[in-house]
């Protein structure tokens, strides 16, 4: 399954990608609620985030995954607020417990299958110094969630993202 | 001089920004400080006012998947949009994350950076903490000793440059204690937790 999580308005979406039976879309419907940092979802409910709001099952959907897709706006070298607060409210996907890995903790994966990981940044300004740290922050993100593979590219608008976006 | 904290834990009760705001409010407190906790309380516009007049903002957070966390990301827009802030104005940041190595905050640390340039302030200094779940078992150990050396050493040093309003180097700081006690314990934590809860260890497995 391909997981596309994106924080263009419902209109623009529609004319730059057809979507399938194959593809998962979380989008912005303004309902997301901020992760409280409760770590429910891994004493709690195991797997699964306490709060309710068509958000909480983040981890599971991912386990399906083969291949995320992550379209936002590139804010200060980082996701845009919703596409954060989506990764935020993910971390169900990983176990509680630790790892370490090229001498880092890190959290054991919760589920056997891989994805890859594919990240498109848009944004008129993205300057030499957010672009660093983007692909930094992509390539901790992918090591932290136990991705296969990751990539990442910049685009000066949401609009040239038309025929860009690769789904497997 | 008038400092402003930022308090960006969204955790409902006590918070490791919290406990690490007290401490540096107590090594600055001949300054008159603010402190906010963002993510309980919706600024009013007087408050804004109030922010406006400060000489630094420190913003002391947790590390949400490897960057700032989504709540204090759309803060921090909206601090960018005002554009009420004096250039001069000092940004530090204490950055605090669970995983025991401290350096593993420093993409969070140049994001701050990056809305440091976007808002047009001036870049004071940042502090990287590991494994900051630590602090509630060291509650009675004071800040620079034992396990708490590094932790206090570096909040000592952005301290005394928040004072001045100095900038200062980054630093990235894991507490005195084995990595591997720590995973143990980290470990033991979470099944205990889970057993308040009614589930047993496998039971997080699922
Ligand atoms: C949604 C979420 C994501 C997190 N991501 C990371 C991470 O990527 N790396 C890390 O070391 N710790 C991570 N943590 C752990 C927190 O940074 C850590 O628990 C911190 O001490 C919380 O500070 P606070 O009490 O001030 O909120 C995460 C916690 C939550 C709830």
């Amino acid at each position: 399954m391909n997981l596309m999580i994106h924080d263009l308005d419902n209109g623009l979406f529609k004319k730059l990608f057809k979507t399938s039976k194959d593809m998962h879309v979380i989008s912005n419907d303004g309902s997301i609620q901020r992760c409280i940092g409760c770590f429910g979802c891994w004493i709690k409910t195991p797997g699964k985030c306490v709060l309710k709001d068509g958000y909480n099952n983040m981890g599971e959907i991912l386990s399906k995954t083969d291949n995320i897709i992550i379209i936002s706006r590139c804010c200060y070298g980082g996701y845009s607020p919703f596409v954060k607060n989506v990764i935020d409210r993910s971390i169900s996907y990983l176990l509680p417990f630790f790892k370490t890995k090229n001498n880092e903790t890190h959290h054991k994966p919760r589920y056997k299958k891989r994805c890859a990981l594919s990240v498109y940044f848009y944004g008129e300004h993205i300057t030499r110094q957010e672009m660093d740290t983007a692909r930094d922050l992509v390539k901790a993100h992918g090591v932290n969630f136990n991705v296969s593979e990751w990539n990442v590219a910049f685009y000066k608008s949401s609009e040239e993202l038309l025929g860009e976006v690769k789904i497997k | 001089m008038k400092i402003t904290m930022i308090n960006g834990s969204p955790k409902p009760g006590e918070n490791n920004s919290g406990t690490l705001i007290k401490y540096l409010t107590s090594l600055i407190n001949e300054n008159e400080t603010d402190v906010y906790n963002i993510s309980k309380l919706k600024l009013s516009d007087m408050q804004f006012e109030e922010m406006k007049k400060s000489s630094a903002l420190v913003f002391a957070f947790p590390l949400y998947v490897d960057g700032i966390p989504s709540h204090l990301l759309r803060f921090l827009m909206r601090l960018e949009r005002m554009d009420v802030f004096d250039k001069n104005t000092m940004v530090y940041c204490i950055v605090n994350n669970g995983f025991f190595e401290g350096k593993q905050n420093h993409i969070a640390v140049s994001q701050m950076k990056n809305w440091c340039i976007a808002a047009g302030l001036t870049w004071g200094q940042a502090v990287g903490i590991g494994a900051g779940e630590m602090l509630p078992f060291l509650k009675n150990i004071p800040f620079g000793y034992g396990p708490n050396k590094n932790t206090g050493k570096a909040i000592n040093e952005i301290a005394n440059n928040i004072k001045t309003l100095k900038s200062g180097d980054d630093l990235f700081v894991s507490p005195n204690w084995p990595r591997f006690l720590w995973k143990m314990q980290g470990t033991r934590i979470w099944n205990m937790r889970a057993k308040k809860n009614g589930l047993r260890e496998t039971d997080l497995y699922n």
